[in-house]
């Protein structure tokens, strides 16, 4: 496997995972932009350019899975902070499942191959 | 809103205006929320520092966020943006077809204009060249062959109908024009729209292609294996009956000319 070939894939692999991760931060309660991309940022590797959570944000909310409000702070400007909708609950179940079922068949078939 | 000293607010606007160019087009992202958040993810980051914020700590922040033409992933790019990406990142031999058809709409939508003909015969020989680098491979056109005979077949019909009908015009403009006919056939140019004078006119048109065609007919057995070639893959079956056909038919439309202009009185 080449380092090119790595690259490009990893890079796929985290653009498909972003939207799972910023579903499931989401669905511990509501967070605002800044806050959830701190949050993404803790996971190693996850997230290279913090920039690419908004558009992601502004998509989910386009496709009604979260929804927006404002609330004032008491330590800098208002935030905007973003919380999942019913719609984007069923979704988040759904995408955990597949989540899941996919994780777990690629454990199986490391498994397979060691013995 | 924080106080950025005048070089980090004209970076920041640069940054955005990057961003907003970047985003524009998208199917569901909507650059103005983004904007938004990214204003807000500033302003929070940048907290907390003394004001004036300069340049250097709005570059560590806008650095973290990385460059706004990377956020999109393919799917959210306007269709346009994913074509040229596809051009610039598609394999070579696809990338020369894309290219070819691109050439080809832009000379179709400046033709009006007269350039046009220059942009087509460009498309004309990319298209060629795209042909010709998939049979250097051994590589059989495919789904290619949409993006790469539109301009081919164009050039090839602009080509056949000139040389088709080339001669007639000046042959009528002579015979008929300049009443060099009235000569030959006795037909007064005093009268006009009698069905004599259709005949005359008709036949010798009839008479001017057909002779032309015979003439053509044998121009193109001539000079066959070039033209094949210039025209390839369109022309890969044309052969000498062609050729044939055209002079026959040359022949009989010269035939019909000739009764109808002298046989018929």
């Amino acid at each position: 496997m080449t380092d090119t070939f790595y690259i490009n894939w990893t890079t796929q692999l985290r653009k498909g995972l972003l939207e799972l991760a910023i579903l499931n931060s989401l669905g511990s309660g509501p967070l605002y932009g800044y806050e959830l991309v701190r949050r993404l940022g803790d996971v190693d590797s996850l997230v290279i350019t913090e920039g690419t959570v908004y558009p992601i944000l502004s998509r989910l909310k386009n496709e009604k899975y979260i929804e927006s409000y404002i609330e004032e702070s008491t330590s800098g400007p208002p935030r905007k902070y973003y919380r999942l909708t019913a719609r984007g609950r069923e979704e988040l179940r759904r995408m955990n499942e597949h989540w899941e079922q996919l994780h777990g068949a690629l454990v199986s078939l490391r498994k397979e191959k060691k013995r | 809103m924080i106080d950025l000293t005048p070089e980090a607010s004209t970076r920041l606007e640069r940054y955005l205006e990057r961003m907003r160019a970047a985003l524009r087009g998208s199917r569901s992202v909507e650059p103005g929320e983004v904007e938004q958040n990214v204003r807000e993810h500033v302003e929070i980051a940048l907290a907390g520092i003394p004001a004036p914020v300069g340049a250097e700590r709005l570059g560590e922040v806008l650095e973290q966020l990385g460059p706004p033409e990377r956020w999109l992933v393919d799917d959210d790019r306007p269709w346009w943006r994913r074509a040229v990406q596809r051009i610039s990142a598609g394999p070579e031999d696809w990338r020369l077809a894309y290219v070819a058809f691109g050439v080809f709409a832009l000379g179709m939508l400046t033709l009006p204009l007269g350039i046009g003909v220059f942009i087509l015969a460009c498309a004309f020989l990319i298209s060629r060249a795209a042909v010709d680098l998939l049979a250097e491979r051994g590589e059989p056109l495919g789904a290619r062959r949409w993006l790469v005979l539109p301009a081919i077949w164009l050039v090839l019909v602009l080509v056949s109908m000139g040389a088709l009908i080339s001669m007639i015009a000046p042959a009528a403009a002579i015979g008929i024009g300049d009443g060099n006919l009235y000569l030959v056939t006795g037909t007064s140019h005093a009268e006009p729209g009698t069905l004599e004078r259709v005949r005359v006119e008709v036949g010798f048109l009839a008479m001017s292609a057909g002779i032309w065609w015979v003439i053509l007919a044998a121009i193109f057995a001539a000079i066959m294996r070039p033209f094949r070639t210039l025209f390839l893959p369109v022309t890969e079956r044309l052969g000498r009956k062609h050729a044939m056909i055209l002079a026959l038919v040359g022949a009989i439309l010269a035939s019909l000319g000739a009764v109808l202009l002298f046989g018929v009185r």
